[in-house]
């Protein structure tokens, strides 16, 4: 019994969108530039591929997609059947990006469009399949319309909101994206994407770094501005309905996090009002970790004791990030974990959580 | 009782893989990925030992990157294989792990018969 909390999916270029779009809005993607709208990208590439060899077709590829060759089919025979999972979550791949254009009403259009594109394509022909919902973040309330045009459909299981940001999502201009997820009984997803590029703010206050590698490691600082600003704007106590998961932010470094939290909230709770309880109960409560990229220290044995903190048998849960290079595996990355958490990690955690049926045991 | 022969596997010579080339073979349910580096072939079990990945038959052939008189520079082409998922660098000829020297994948013997290339399921003489 296994539940992927994150496979990657998209198109292979924006223009795959055009069927889905307003005419006006179709209008100025296909004509716009050279060849139609490009979405801003890293600015650092990975030195030796972003996917997994098996996942795609290189002599198919075509110029300037990034994620190519991904079909249901393929989905299906690479992850849904070979690991026999009960329910796999969707996230997006460069649709991410929209949150990241200057143009907000741009961006509404084009998440409007994707989320069409995903139902029509991915989620009502694969009942294992759920989606996460992606809107503009940097426009909240078109985003909660958004969330609420479609977030009412059982094949949308949350909202995905990207590491990259203008502004952390505790920030009260985030409010309306927390209400309709509230309304809705949706969880929202924080996934790292995109730090530091297009209107996002910088990967560290330190400046841009200058390797893919330096960024890789990097990206969960983004995570955890969101996460400390989620906390200690009290999102979770003003918002009961919903819960929050971070998505390959890493592990270990939240685990410090929390307790800096816990510590600096004793002292400066007159600032956040909000926050009625150390950040750590809202944690274990209502906010879910996914595995993948698992740490690797150099023992194994180091690993559980440093997640701890974490409660990782009620809050950890499987992610595998197919089909990008640092996929993880789940027989590896269950066995690395104590026995005692596999059935949580495995499936029950994220199906408590997204509302998924429970899994059968064959 | 008498003792299990080893299975083997011929090829004809000329269908062994050119430097840069690659042929995948089975034995005995194993999948096995067959190299040449300058003048000898390799086996290489289909396993990368990080974390299981289809490592011959989805990885890559690379060329490594090496500093030379401080400068990076191409090392020797063609002797190291990537893992497609990971890209974690293992060198062909001895199985090692370049980036994690704990790590090696597992190696098959290899030797020329005549006009025929004769893999087995032994460790390679060294």
């Amino acid at each position: 019994m296994l539940v992927d909390c994150d496979i990657h999916v998209g198109y292979e270029t924006v223009l795959d969108l055009a069927p889905y779009l307003d005419p006006a809005t179709r209008e100025l993607v296909v004509n716009c530039g050279t060849n139609g709208l490009g979405m801003p990208s890293y600015p650092w590439y990975h030195p030796t591929g972003w996917l997994r060899n098996d996942a795609f077709d290189r002599a198919s590829a075509a110029v300037g997609a990034q994620l190519v060759g991904q079909t249901l089919d393929r989905v299906r025979a690479n992850v849904l059947d070979p690991l026999g999972l009960a329910h796999g979550i969707l996230t997006p791949d460069e649709a991410a990006a929209f949150s990241i254009l200057p143009n907000g009403l741009l961006a509404a259009h084009l998440a409007r469009a994707y989320n069409d594109w995903l139902l029509e394509q991915w989620l009502e022909p694969e009942p294992r399949l759920r989606g996460l919902i992606v809107v503009p973040a940097q426009h909240p309330e078109a985003a909660a319309a958004e969330i609420r045009r479609v977030g009412e459909r059982d094949e949308f299981a949350g909202v995905f909101l990207p590491g990259a940001a203008r502004i952390p999502y505790g920030s009260p201009v985030h409010d309306p994206i927390w209400r309709a997820c509230d309304d809705l009984g949706l969880p929202v997803v924080v996934h790292t994407h995109f730090e530091g590029v297009g209107i996002a703010g910088p990967v560290t206050a330190a400046g841009y770094p200058d390797h893919y590698g330096e960024y890789h490691a990097l990206c969960g600082s983004g995570m955890h501005g969101h996460f400390a600003s989620i906390l200690c704007h009290g999102i979770l106590e003003r918002y009961p309905r919903t819960g929050l998961m971070m998505m390959e932010g890493g592990l270990v470094g939240f685990v410090g996090l929390t307790w800096r939290l816990d510590t600096v909230w004793r002292a400066c709770r007159p600032e956040m009002p909000y926050c009625v309880r150390p950040p750590s109960e809202y944690v274990f409560e209502r906010v879910r970790f996914t595995t993948q990229p698992l740490e690797e220290p150099p023992d194994d044995a180091l690993l559980a004791a440093a997640l701890e903190g974490l409660h990782p048998w009620d809050t950890l849960c499987f992610s595998s990030d197919y089909p990008h290079w640092d996929y993880d595996e789940p027989r590896q990355t269950l066995n690395r974990l104590p026995a005692a958490w596999r059935d949580g990690v495995s499936h029950r955690n994220a199906e408590r959580f997204f509302g998924l049926p429970a899994a059968i045991p064959a | 009782m008498s003792r299990r022969e080893t299975p083997e596997l011929r090829l004809r010579l000329a269908d062994a893989p050119a430097p840069g080339e690659r042929r995948m073979v089975e034995l005995g349910g194993h999948r096995i990925g067959l190299y040449r580096v300058g003048e000898d072939l390799h086996a290489l079990a289909d396993r990368c030992p990080h974390r299981g990945a289809p490592l011959c038959s989805s990885g890559r052939i690379a060329t490594g990157i090496e500093l030379r008189d401080g400068r990076p520079v191409l090392a020797e082409p063609d002797t190291l294989l990537r893992c497609p998922w990971h890209k974690w660098d293992f060198d062909i000829a001895s199985g090692r792990c370049v980036v994690d020297p704990r790590l090696r994948v597992r190696r098959y013997a290899v030797r020329i018969d005549g006009d025929e290339v004769v893999v087995s399921l032994r460790h390679p003489a060294r």
